[in-house]
């Protein structure tokens, strides 16, 4: 095509951007005008659209000569029809309305029988692969692939467009029906199409591990051969390397599979695996072999490791890694590090690495900042207890010198190590401390919330912190978020310090109010807040705190302003008591996943291939972000004496998913340890479940709170346990209040709930583990209602008073506790009640009184449990008829309606329920039949 | 483990080629060209091969003036696909013979021919220079014979 390459050079031979857009533009009118002309021969259509292609790829918009390259696929000549598919894919993407107009072509193409057409038609559709032409032509493709009839060269091809079909729309795939047909191609002669097909697999198979699992046998069989067998055509050999593409696919595929039970094929795997090894001991000739050798064996050894991370061969690829992490060529030194990381994420035995502690701090220094990425990630993936201090001190010396782009992420990083890893709280409080103030500007809102929230929840850190964060804020180049951390706790814990030289209340105030000028105004919010809190706390400063307030009352900014005013005003009323209420100290917050650990897992997302494992230790690749201070101080208090009370504190038992399987770690470790330290535990070994052995006269508390009222769950000589309940749609909070009524300590003191199915029950804190004579402790449990609870949950309680005693008590948190009251109109629910029906979800009871039928009583009961009364809806008076939504945060809401007809001749009741769910009206009746009796 | 795109991009910052595994829009591929583009030219030459844009892995290599840019998911194996552009600058060495910066502006197409022999979905579908080869032969006969025909 002369003209093509005239234009070509044309364009080349324009030295400045102008000449070259005047250039595109007269062609692009030139061609325009001939395209509207008509008639042009196909060789003249072929040639216009190259020259419109070669001006979309230097990037010039092209918005016409869609419908000529369309025109060109229909061809009979092969050049012309090349180049129509060509511009196609350039051109169109997915979703552009001309696909339309091709899938007939390329259907046409498809069933030719000149295979060269069947692969352009290949090419395109796995080249634009929208819905449409997913589901127009998965059917054939799939045709090509598996028919005995196809050439291996387009088996290959329909391999792969089926694949990439797949990726966009699984769901016009019926991969498992396809399933044998398809993985029966790994034994084909040919390489190419083994590799293809393998390719294929992996994908389908992540999808549908169940039908691809005699994918299993057939990778292994081909690993051996290839490999130890060395069974290949001499075409596929590069650099010496039998197809490393196809070796590298089937170790990856058989990673996405759990390991083999065949001892057969688990000794051929082994085999496949150490030869491996071996041949990685050659000396390569060159770059390309050294690339493809060590491509397979850092494959083969991801794969080792997913089999078994404590294997033979995977303690011989650790001296191999440790080889690598020094070698000098950069890329080696990065997959060395990067595969390190990996082995270091799954295994326990940390020990091999930590010998290559100082290597792998010094790749952080390296000059490549790609390699210092993976010494970040290797480092936070093989941190633990024992060496978490260097690490943490090493990478916070490192972050004053490190990349911007770093900084944030290495941040995050030792954040979570630092909590996770902590085995004493003043050293956690130094780091973030330390960290805030070298990183300001890399610390996000995150770091100083969970430092805050931690503080808050652990009285032993209030005064340390205090007093550390005052010493920050008076260097000279403090931090804005500083500020903030400083704000709020010694807004809190200000008055623990304020005996300390040079702490004292107005020496606090002169810190915090000496940058208050210079602050966001987000944070001048926050430390008017502090300031309301120190005239609480210190009267003496009162004036030069009002001083502010009044200054602020005139303010522009609305937030500002009205705080100013609203703090003014309680202030300076006549009595304290409000400020007092205001100002009381905050609560604990709830236990929930750390805000950080979600926000790195944020930064982590996937992409198309899952990964086979993540950054991050052991926890992070269980799925379980299995964190917190709080199980590491249960673990030591299990090392010192208080082993049970420790132990039992951890593991509030059924909290479900993270916390669960975190605890549940340190209570079977610690479960032998706790019958051997303290033989007179009661514990139930006997085999009893905590039903059978309720404290006896229970039921009478039980019943007086069952309407959800607050009071005394239990009183004996030693103990009086008290609760408080709240509850709003599916979530509830109950504290409980366990007061020693003796003159002496009660030890090993622990409380463990046991929650039904369906209801989440988390406690807030670790509960000490000994009450002061005459002294009350509290904890706080969030409720969450997640599906229908068929019981109430159970608690245990235990301490040490001579000998060890346990009360198990039922806590009156009823199903009825998580209704919402409504009101209907008469019309409304009779037509629900219609809609219900009878049984099975109508639930129907007829019962006699024990006592004379009270009408108010009856009210009180439905008010109590939580049903909206509906006045006059029943047409005879004294019929109650009462309706609630009952929430869930997994089920849904539930609609429930009752009829209670009490007849007061005979003292009977009659009551209906009809819910959206059989099970509720069950339960709801059995509760209503107990409380009206 | 798909390659999501292949760039060949000239020393001073031209685009060569651009093929697309994945479906984006136009836009976000002009950002993704310019944005890796600007990190790999920036690098120097004992650097390793491999960085990392946003959630994905850049792997380049360069041949004479021109770079050779893959961007990957962060799971695929970085040596691995190193070679595959290398398989893909031997097919043109040999199908140009020693190939040069001018042989792919005036054959466009063809680079884009051969890398679809190549690759498809962004996986190796040949790795055999030597299958390549003959199929990429067979077209060009069949277009000459076309070529003759018309000229008679």
């Amino acid at each position: 095509m002369r003209g093509l390459t005239v234009f070509i050079a044309d364009i080349r031979n324009c030295r400045v951007r102008e000449l070259e857009e005047k250039r595109i533009n007269k062609e692009m009118a030139n061609i325009r005008t001939k395209f509207k002309e008509g008639s042009l021969s196909g060789y003249d259509k072929k040639k216009y659209v190259c020259k419109l292609l070669y001006m979309y790829i230097l990037g010039w918009d092209v918005d016409f000569g869609h419908m000529e390259a369309v025109n060109l696929i229909s061809s009979s000549k092969y050049s012309e029809k090349q180049i129509g598919y060509l511009g196609v894919t350039l051109l169109m993407h997915e979703n552009s309305d001309l696909v339309r107009l091709v899938v007939n072509s390329i259907r046409k193409d498809l069933d030719d029988n000149n295979e060269i057409h069947n692969c352009l038609a290949l090419h395109a559709i796995a080249n634009i692969g929208g819905r449409e032409m997913a589901e127009a032509l998965a059917g054939d493709v799939h045709r090509l692939l598996v028919s005995p009839n196809s050439k291996s060269f387009v088996k290959k091809k329909a391999a792969l467009t089926m694949l990439r079909l797949f990726r966009k729309h699984p769901d016009v795939i019926p991969a498992p029906d396809w399933a044998e047909r398809i993985t029966n191609i790994i034994d084909d002669y040919d390489l190419g199409v083994c590799l293809s097909v393998t390719s294929l697999i992996t994908a389908l198979a992540q999808q549908y591990p169940e039908a691809f699992m005699m994918a299993i046998p057939k990778a292994i069989t081909r690993l051996h051969k290839v490999i130890v067998e060395r069974d290949f055509s001499a075409d596929y050999v590069y650099y010496k390397i039998p197809i490393p593409w196809l070796q590298i696919k089937l170790l990856r595929l058989l990673q996405y599979f759990p390991p083999t039970e065949d001892p057969n094929m688990s000794e051929m795997l082994h085999n496949v695996l150490q030869t491996i090894i071996n041949n990685s001991q050659e000396t390569p000739r060159n770059v390309q072999h050294n690339n493809a050798q060590n491509a397979i064996l850092f494959e083969a050894i991801n794969l080792a490791i997913h089999l078994d991370c404590e294997s033979d061969i995977v303690r011989q690829a650790t001296n191999i890694l440790a080889r690598f992490i020094l070698s000098r060529e950069t890329n080696v030194r990065y997959l060395g590090l990067e595969t390190m990381a990996h082995l270091a994420a799954v295994t326990d035995e940390l020990d091999e690495i930590k010998k290559h502690e100082e290597t792998i701090i010094l790749s952080l220094r390296d000059k490549d900042i790609s390699v210092r990425r993976r010494g970040l990630d290797l480092l936070y993936s093989m941190c633990d207890v024992t060496n978490v201090k260097t690490i943490v001190s090493e990478l916070i010396r490192y972050l004053h010198i490190a990349d911007y782009a770093l900084r944030e992420e290495m941040v995050l990083k030792i954040a979570i190590m630092t909590e996770k890893y902590a085995t004493e709280y003043s050293w956690y409080v130094d780091v973030i401390l330390q960290l805030i103030s070298s990183a300001g500007d890399h610390v996000g809102e995150e770091v100083w919330y969970r430092v805050v929230q931690i503080v808050t929840n652990h009285e032993s850190l209030q005064e340390y912190s205090a007093k550390m964060v005052l010493h920050y804020m008076r260097s000279p180049h403090c931090h804005e978020n500083m500020l903030k951390v400083g704000g709020y706790i010694l807004g809190e814990y200000g008055h623990l310090i304020a005996n300390l030289p040079g702490a004292s209340p107005i020496e606090q105030f002169n810190t915090l109010h000496a940058r208050f000028g210079l602050c966001s105004l987000a944070t001048r919010a926050l430390l008017l807040s502090t300031y309301i809190k120190f005239v609480n706390l210190f009267p003496e400063i009162k004036g030069a705190i009002l001083a502010v307030f009044n200054q602020y009352r005139h303010v522009l900014d609305a937030e500002l302003q009205q705080r100013a005013c609203e703090y003014m005003a309680i202030a300076t009323m006549p009595t304290d008591d409000l400020l007092q209420t205001v100002c009381e100290e905050m609560p604990q917050f709830t236990e929930r996943e750390s805000a950080l650990l979600s926000r790195l897992n944020e930064k982590t997302n996937q992409t198309e291939d899952k990964r086979t494992w993540n950054i991050g230790g052991k926890d992070s690749n269980e799925k379980t972000p299995a964190n917190l201070l709080a199980a590491k101080e249960n673990k030591e208090n299990g090392s010192v004496d208080d082993l049970v009370a420790g132990v039992n504190g951890a593991t509030i038992s059924a909290t479900g998913g993270a916390t669960e399987e975190a605890a549940q770690g340190t209570n079977g470790a610690a479960a032998t340890a706790s019958s051997a330290a303290t033989p007179a535990a009661p514990a139930a070994k006997a085999g009893l479940t905590w039903k059978d052995q309720l404290a006896p006269g229970h039921e009478v508390w039980y019943n007086r709170l069952r309407d959800g009222s607050d009071g005394v769950l239990y009183e004996d000589s030693i103990l009086q346990i008290g609760i408080k309940s709240e509850y709003h749609g599916h979530l509830g909070r109950v504290a409980m209040y366990f007061g020693n009524k003796t003159h002496s300590q009660l030890n090993s003191f622990a409380v463990t709930v046991e929650a039904p199915e369906g209801l989440v029950v988390v406690n807030s804190h670790t509960l000490a583990t000994s009450i002061g004579p005459s002294t009350q402790i509290q904890q706080l449990y969030s409720l969450e209602c997640q599906q229908i609870p068929t019981e109430v949950p159970l608690i245990r309680i235990s301490y040490q008073a001579g000998s060890m005693q346990s009360i198990y008590l039922k806590l009156p948190v009823t199903l009825t506790r998580f209704l919402e009251p409504i009101q209907l109109s008469s019309a409304d629910f009779f037509a629900r009640w219609k809609q219900i029906g009878g049984a099975p979800r109508e639930a129907q009871s007829i019962f006699k009184s024990t006592e004379k039928i009270n009408l108010e009583r009856a009210r009180a009961v439905l008010v109590n449990n939580r049903l909206g009364i509906c006045e006059n809806v029943d047409p005879k008076p004294g019929n109650f008829v009462a309706t609630a939504v009952f929430n869930t945060s997994l089920n849904g809401k539930v609609g429930c309606l009752l009829r209670l007809e009490p007849n007061r001749d005979t003292d009977m009741y009659r009551l209906t329920i009809r819910t959206t769910s059989d099970v509720v009206s069950k339960h709801l009746k059995e509760i209503l039949h107990t409380a009206l009796l | 483990m798909p390659i999501n795109y292949v760039l060949l991009v000239s020393r001073q910052g031209k685009i060569r080629l651009a093929k697309w595994f994945t479906t984006l829009s136009p836009k976000e591929k002009t950002k993704i060209i310019k944005d890796v583009t600007q990190l790999v030219l920036s690098r120097r030459t004992r650097m390793c091969n491999f960085l990392e844009y946003k959630d994905t892995k850049v792997i380049y290599r360069r041949y004479a003036s021109l770079f050779f840019i893959t961007g990957v998911d962060t799971s695929d194996n970085e040596l691995l696909t190193l070679e595959v552009i290398h398989r893909y600058v031997e097919v043109l060495d040999r199908y140009f013979g020693n190939v040069s910066e001018l042989d792919l502006i005036f054959n466009f197409q063809r680079a884009y021919f051969i890398l679809d022999e190549l690759l498809l979905a962004g996986e190796m579908q040949e790795s055999s220079k030597k299958t390549v080869l003959r199929v990429i032969t067979q077209m060009d006969a069949m277009e000459e014979e076309e070529a003759k025909e018309e000229k008679e």
